[in-house]
C-alpha cells in the first residue's frame, strides 16, 4: 500500500505498536493534479515590454516641462546626445568597417552622467533615422530606461 | 483462482507431515507489498515548488512566431493584454489577421497605413462597446498597443506603425522584447 511509516514514542504503559501508517494516496493525488495543472498554464519564455509614446503624443507634451529637453539621434554610425543648453555629445560606434557595432556601455554611461546631472529629468527623446533595425532601437530604449530616463518618445527625422 | 507457482504439489495430508522436514510445502508469504513512495512525493513536491514559480497569471499575451525573432532587453516591465501588432519579415498583422504586405508598404510612399489604422479603430470601438457603461471608461483608456517586430525590421516601417496607431487613438506603444535571462532558454 502506498503509505509510509512514523517511528512512534512508546510510553510506558502498554506495549503498542511503534509503526504508525499514513495514507499519502491523497497528497499524490493532490500533486498530480497541481503538476498537470500548471504544465499546462507554464509560461516558458518571458516576454516583457518597453513602453514609449508617439513623440508629441505622450507625457512630454503635457504641462510639465523640465529644466532640460535631451534627445538621443540614433544611427548606424552611433549615437548623439543632444541637449537644449547646446550641447552635443557623441557616442561613436565601435568595430571595423562593415561591422560596426553601437557602442551600449558607453552609451549608457553618458546617460548616467546625464541622469546625475539632472536628477529631475525622465524624459528623452529618441529619434532614429530609417534604416535602424528594431533590435538597435530597443536596446538603445533600454539603455534610457536603465539610467533612469523612463519616460521616452520616439520620432523619426535623426539628422 | 489464484496465480501460483510451479513446483511440488503434495497431498494434503502431508501438509502438515514432519516426514519432508516440513519442507514439502512453501509458507504462506503476504499478498501485501510495500511500496516506499516517500521519493516519488519528494520529486513532485520539487516539481510543484518549480512550476510554481514559472507560474504567470496573465498567461501568454504574446505568442513567439517563427518569423518573428525579438531582441532581448534588460528593463522590461511585464507585459499586459493589448491589442498585438507583429511585423515579421513580410507581413504586418493585427490581432491574428494580416493587414499587408511588407514589400507593398516599401513601395507605398505615405507615411500613415490606412488599412491599419481602420483596423485599430475598429478594435477601439469594441473596446469603447464593452465599456459603454463603465463610469471610469476614459480614465480606463490608455490607448496601449503591443508591437511585436523582428530584429531586422527597419525602424522606417516601425515609424509608420506607429504613426497609424496614433492616429487611430493609440500613442503608446509597448515594444515587446525577451528578458534577458530568458533568451537563451527561446533560441533553443
Amino acid at each position: 500500500m502506498a503509505g509510509t511509516t512514523v517511528a512512534e514514542q512508546g510510553g510506558r504503559g502498554r506495549r503498542r505498536s511503534l509503526d504508525l501508517t499514513i495514507n499519502v494516496v491523497p497528497a499524490i493525488d493532490l500533486l498530480s493534479c497541481c503538476i498537470t495543472f500548471l504544465l499546462v498554464t507554464a509560461v516558458w519564455t518571458q516576454i516583457a515590454r518597453l513602453q514609449v509614446s508617439q513623440y508629441g503624443s505622450g507625457p512630454q507634451s503635457g504641462g510639465q516641462r523640465s529644466a532640460v529637453t535631451i534627445t538621443l539621434r540614433l544611427s548606424p554610425t552611433g549615437h548623439v546626445l543632444q541637449l537644449s543648453t547646446g550641447q552635443d555629445i557623441t557616442v561613436p560606434a565601435t568595430g571595423k568597417p562593415g561591422d560596426v557595432r553601437p557602442d551600449y556601455a558607453a552609451l549608457a554611461a553618458r546617460l548616467a552622467e546625464l541622469k546625475q546631472r539632472f536628477p529631475d529629468q525622465s524624459a528623452i527623446t529618441v529619434a532614429a533615422e530609417d534604416t535602424v533595425p528594431y533590435a538597435e532601437l530597443v536596446h538603445t530604449i533600454d539603455a534610457c530606461v536603465g539610467a533612469g530616463l523612463a519616460s521616452v518618445a520616439v520620432t523619426g527625422g535623426a539628422g | 483462482m489464484p496465480i501460483v507457482q510451479p513446483g511440488k504439489r503434495p497431498a494434503r495430508r502431508f501438509a502438515r507431515s514432519q516426514v519432508f522436514g516440513g519442507k514439502a510445502v512453501a509458507r504462506r508469504r503476504g499478498v501485501n507489498a510495500d511500496l516506499n513512495v516517500v521519493p516519488m512525493v519528494d520529486i513532485m513536491t520539487m516539481l510543484v515548488i518549480f512550476l510554481l514559480q514559472q507560474f504567470s497569471a496573465t498567461g501568454e499575451v504574446l505568442y513567439l512566431q517563427k518569423d518573428i525573432k525579438l531582441p532581448d532587453a534588460h528593463h522590461g516591465q511585464p507585459i499586459e493584454i493589448a491589442p498585438v501588432i507583429a511585423i515579421s519579415g513580410e507581413h504586418l498583422v493585427l490581432s491574428g489577421r494580416k493587414v499587408a504586405d511588407l514589400a507593398e508598404l516599401e513601395k507605398d510612399p505615405f507615411l500613415p497605413i490606412p488599412a491599419l489604422e481602420e483596423r485599430l479603430r475598429d478594435e477601439r470601438k469594441r473596446w469603447e462597446f464593452v465599456h459603454q457603461r463603465d463610469p471610469a471608461r476614459d480614465r480606463a483608456w490608455r490607448g496601449e498597443v503591443n508591437l511585436q517586430a523582428d530584429v531586422r525590421v527597419p525602424f522606417r516601417v516601425v515609424k509608420r506603425v506607429m504613426y497609424s496607431a496614433a492616429q487611430a487613438g493609440y500613442p503608446n506603444v509597448n515594444f515587446a522584447t525577451l528578458e534577458a535571462g530568458s533568451q537563451a532558454l527561446a533560441a533553443k
